[in-house]
């Protein structure tokens, strides 16, 4: 007899209890994007609930956003979607860079290393943003460098290590030496080992690990907002100085590509990982 | 014949990734020599000063909202967390569970703005839930939730509830059948095996995701500017005025410090409370 958490027959309180918290808990997650999707597709111009009627319009209004010239603004949409997609690519191929050759140092190396690395690439998730934000901008600041978009991208390389090493950690772990050692006693030099044995079998785990730090990369609000500059502003930024007074349903519509394109990648990464290793 | 890497080739192979975390250590670093600077705009000297400015009744009342709610929405995030780590776990299909798991693990990748354009469309005073409220005839005039702490509450406990699930889940799948099974057989109901049971395995994993969460909610700075307005005045919040209106470098860069030891304390208290439990449920 398995005796499961949540019993299924019978009409226990706690089975209630159980079931009743959960249903609280999907529904704090999940209102607030299942509005903003429900009046991205108001036909009236201010966000009153109920839509009086539905319609497209906010939808054409994005698209005319990223089609037209807007004379305007100091800052298209345009060239702050080419940002947000250009640090958020560069974050991706550095920090999965870095992260696979130090994975493998780590699974195959000292396993007292092991922890202490572990917990260094650990600190950037728990350190608080705000603060991280205004360090690097007090550096930036002081070094009165011109690096344009790599003021940007180095710290989200630093936000997005603790996901991706996690990702190739756990590629790792399911690679056995025996595999490694088979390459080279036909002949392969270790490196090559890696390259044609290893790296293929990681080949899951790398991939969720580079998703994973192009979503958070293209998603990141806090380091930014300190960050930016007139000339170097990313999608979320953009977003902010737009709605700092009031909230327009075509930056809704513009949510929702964003909430789509989010949950395909996740679905993704879930799928990639399938179980074998957690999410963070 | 084994694969045994040597010094020099674990050090090559680390050294990429090294180089990459070093702007976070500098920063660090950086943030802590500001704080002890005797200039308010340049790093020179040293002198405690921007620490002792900072005693005043305004920072204070700041840590203390600061600690008050990110306290109330990790007990609450904990609450619902559980359940749904519980949820996750016995569904059997696989559809429901990467459903699921979508649902919970989005608002913490998802972009903050566009959760606090949800909240405000929700809890707005023409929003979904005072409009609801006003046709069904429950209220005359709007209530206000927005730019106070039931906003920043509820957007707290929405973006920090993922952290709390995904560990809790871990430490749900290493629960050991026997114990679970023993208690039932023994005639023990759900409840009393959830509390003298299931609890007591879990704590290690709720202790460690409750202070994750409070770490988390602590330094929260999108969801205070957002939600809260000027009105609620969470440290992440407190130091940006700071520096934004003010130009008072260091003494954001001390506030900051304040900032880390306080969530540091929890963190370190929080696992030292992990080992003391583990070693008398062991013994």
């Amino acid at each position: 007899m398995r005796v499961g958490l949540l019993p299924t027959e019978g009409k226990s309180t706690y089975r209630f209890m159980v079931l009743f918290l959960a249903t609280i808990g999907i529904l704090i997650s999940s209102l607030p994007v299942i509005v903003v999707t429900i009046m991205s597709f108001s036909g009236s111009d201010n966000t009153g609930f109920p839509p009086p009627e539905l319609s497209l319009r906010w939808y054409w209004d994005v698209v005319a956003m990223f089609t037209q010239e807007d004379a305007n603004s100091a800052q298209s949409v345009v060239d702050s979607t080419v940002t947000s997609l250009l640090v958020a690519f560069i974050v991706m191929v550095i920090s999965t860079m870095v992260c696979i050759p130090l994975a493998y140092a780590l699974a195959r190396g000292d396993r007292r290393i092991r922890e202490g690395m572990e917990l260094l690439f650990t600190l950037p998730l728990v350190f608080p943003l705000v603060i991280l934000g205004i360090a690097f901008l007090l550096i930036a600041e002081s070094l009165r460098l011109d690096i344009g978009i790599w003021r940007i991208v180095i710290p989200h390389v630093a936000l997005v290590l603790p996901f991706v090493l996690r990702n190739c950690i756990g590629a790792m772990n399911g690679i056995s030496v025996e595999t490694e050692e088979a390459a080279i006693s036909l002949g392969a030099s270790p490196l090559r080992a890696i390259w044609d044995v290893v790296i293929p079998l990681m080949r899951a785990g790398i991939l969720a690990g580079l998703i994973f730090a192009l979503i958070i990369s293209f998603n990141e609000f806090t380091i930014t907002f300190f960050m930016y500059t007139i000339d170097v502003s990313t999608l979320p930024i953009w977003m902010y100085s737009r709605t700092v007074s009031s909230l327009d349903p075509s930056t809704l519509a513009l949510s929702v590509f964003i909430i789509v394109a989010d949950i395909v990648l996740i679905v993704l990464v879930d799928k990639l990982i399938a179980g074998r290793a957690n999410l963070f | 014949m084994s694969i045994s890497l040597s010094r020099p080739r674990a050090l090559a192979f680390s050294l990429p990734a090294i180089i990459a975390i070093l702007p976070f250590m500098g920063a660090c670093f950086y943030i802590f020599r500001f704080s002890i600077s005797a200039e308010k705009g340049v790093i020179d000297g040293y002198s405690i000063q921007a620490y002792i400015d900072l005693m005043t009744p305004f920072f204070g009342r700041s840590v203390w909202l600061t600690l008050k709610l990110a306290f109330v929405a990790t007990v609450i995030a904990m609450m619902l967390a559980v359940p749904l780590a519980f949820l996750l776990t016995s569904l059997k299909s696989p559809l429901a569970r990467r459903c699921l798991t979508v649902t919970i693990l989005l608002p913490l990748i998802l972009n903050l703005l566009v959760q606090a354009y949800g909240w405000i469309l929700l809890l707005g005073p023409s929003g979904v839930l005072n409009s609801t409220l006003k046709a069904l005839g429950i209220i005359e005039r709007p209530i206000f939730l927005l730019f106070n702490e039931t906003g920043v509450l509820l957007g707290l406990i929405q973006t920090s509830l993922p952290l709390a699930v995904f560990p809790i889940v871990s430490s749900v799948r290493g629960l050991s059948q026997e114990h679970l099974e023993a208690a039932s057989s023994l005639g023990a109901s759900h409840w009393r095996t959830f509390v003298d049971v299931t609890v007591p395995l879990l704590r290690p994993g709720l202790v460690g995701a409750a202070s994750i969460v409070f770490a988390f909610n602590a330094s929260a700075f999108a969801i205070p500017l957002l939600l809260g307005g000027r009105r609620v005045q969470m440290m992440g919040v407190a130091i940006r005025d700071m520096i934004s209106p003010l130009f008072n470098w260091s003494g954001a860069a001390a506030a900051g410090m304040i900032l880390i030891t306080l969530t540091l304390i929890v963190l370190v208290f929080s696992s030292w409370l992990v080992r003391v439990t583990s070693e008398k449920v062991r013994g």
